[in-house]
């Protein structure tokens, strides 16, 4: 192809073509099998073809080092994402490290790709450990393990705020029991609406936490829920940014995220973690349930005092009624006695200071005699 | 009418008591104590029934 004539002579232009023809030969005798390599997937999306497209990368801290498209031809995919959904407990998604067996493909139009044919899912499992391991030890570090444990709280939370997606079922699930307790308690529920799986989730979890603690209501507690989900649904729970939220927050958090076999850091990091929703209304119906066994108690408690008391009261004022009963002079004229009194009705008890023609009277049971003394012996 | 004092009627029950333990007091006055006595008493029943009727609906009321 010849050069226009402002070029020397010996320069000879490459048509473009010619140029990636090159490349494509040095990309292939440079990689001329299939290579593993590891990698971070940067997106990952799965067209209706059914091919599946990543875009890998390789970082340093914050610096990229490396990107490169990747793809795993329909044909592949439909036979590798089942292994991978079972062994890695979900779908290949962004901020996962992969190790994947890849040929370089270079093409004209298309330029590098990456054609994946197999994932090792032990390598993703391990990283995704390990990263773990390092967001729990730079809480640790950063005393921020146990922050939530040094929070009070109060002994019959009412104001809850909930974390969670409106239509999730946990949340659903949740409500239902809180309010449909059979004790008839009733509780302050607000529902901060928030993305509780994939990428998205830590940083909406923690915007969410964010106007828990700056609305102008006072709440005792929240609550994070997320009723179950594969271990890749769920994984956004062990996000360093998302621990650090929970951890610092000013009110106590508790965690209702995926089923038994589930432990994310933050449950570790939260004040209390429990298994599902359903059993997380379960703690604060039980609190209140525990609150008014006690009140009835001191009320039965009280009860009986009362009545203890009553009943002393009684007996006091029957006692003082058989006092003056058994007091009354004139009980001896029932029983066929007499009595002598003076002129003033005061019972005589001896014959000292009466005289000879003092007036005396004498009491029967039935009527009384007036007498006048006529001799003292 | 003034209102019921449990507390000064026990008291009072107490000085009548003492008045009629007392040989000094003529029986016309032993009469009379008597009845204010159980006056009294029925006032204080009266008063200690409807304490523990007030309780018992209080109760059925929880």
């Amino acid at each position: 192809m010849p050069g226009p004539d402002f070029l020397p002579q010996e320069v000879k232009p490459l048509a473009l073509s010619e140029l990636q023809d090159r490349i494509q030969e040095g990309v292939e005798s440079a990689c001329p099998g299939k290579l593993w390599v590891q990698a971070e997937i940067a997106s990952v999306s799965t067209k209706a073809n059914g091919h599946c497209y990543l875009d890998l990368v390789e970082h340093d801290g914050a610096t990229v080092l490396a990107r490169a498209k990747a793809v795993i031809w329909s044909s592949r995919y439909r036979l590798l994402r089942p292994y991978l959904l079972e062994a890695l407990g979900g779908e290949l998604q962004a901020g996962m490290q992969i190790l994947s067996r890849v040929q370089v493909s270079y093409s004209g139009i298309y330029s590098l790709t990456l054609v994946i044919d197999e994932i090792e899912p032990r390598f993703t499992l391990g990283a995704a450990e390990l990263e773990r391991r390092r967001t729990l030890e730079k809480l640790e570090k950063e005393g921020l393990l146990d922050a939530q444990q040094a929070l009070a709280l109060p002994d019959l939370p009412y104001a809850l705020a909930v974390i969670s997606a409106r239509t999730a079922a946990g949340y659903g699930d949740f409500v239902r029991h809180l309010e449909g307790n059979a004790y008839g308690f009733a509780f302050g529920v607000e529902l901060f609406e928030a993305t509780m799986q994939g990428e998205a989730a830590p940083q909406s979890i923690a915007d969410a936490l964010q106007r828990v603690e700056t609305s102008d209501k006072p709440f005792d507690a929240v609550l994070i829920l997320r009723g179950g989900g594969s271990a890749g649904d769920l994984s956004c729970f062990d996000d360093y940014g998302l621990c650090f939220a929970i951890a610092t927050c000013p009110l106590p958090v508790f965690t209702a995220i995926g089923h038994e076999r589930d432990h994310h850091i933050a449950d570790r990091v939260a004040l209390r973690a429990v298994k599902t929703p359903t059993a997380l209304a379960d703690e604060f119906i039980e609190a209140f349930a525990a609150e008014d066994e006690h009140l009835l108690a001191m009320l039965s408690q009280l009860r009986l005092s009362a009545l203890s008391r009553l009943s002393a009261e009684e007996q006091r004022v029957r006692g003082l009624e058989e006092r003056i009963a058994a007091s009354n002079p004139r009980n001896v004229l029932e029983r066929g006695y007499s009595l002598v009194t003076d002129g003033k009705g005061v019972v005589l008890k001896r014959a000292e200071g009466i005289s000879e023609g003092d007036e005396i009277e004498v009491l029967f049971r039935d009527g009384r005699l007036k007498c006048l003394v006529k001799t003292k012996i | 009418m003034k209102k019921f004092d449990y507390l000064e009627a026990l008291s009072r029950l107490e000085q009548i008591a003492a008045k009629v333990e007392d040989p000094a007091t003529g029986l016309p006055e032993i009469e009379g104590y008597l009845k204010e006595s159980s006056e009294l008493v029925e006032a204080c029943r009266k008063y200690l029934r409807s304490l523990r009727e007030g309780w018992e609906k209080a109760e059925e009321s929880l």
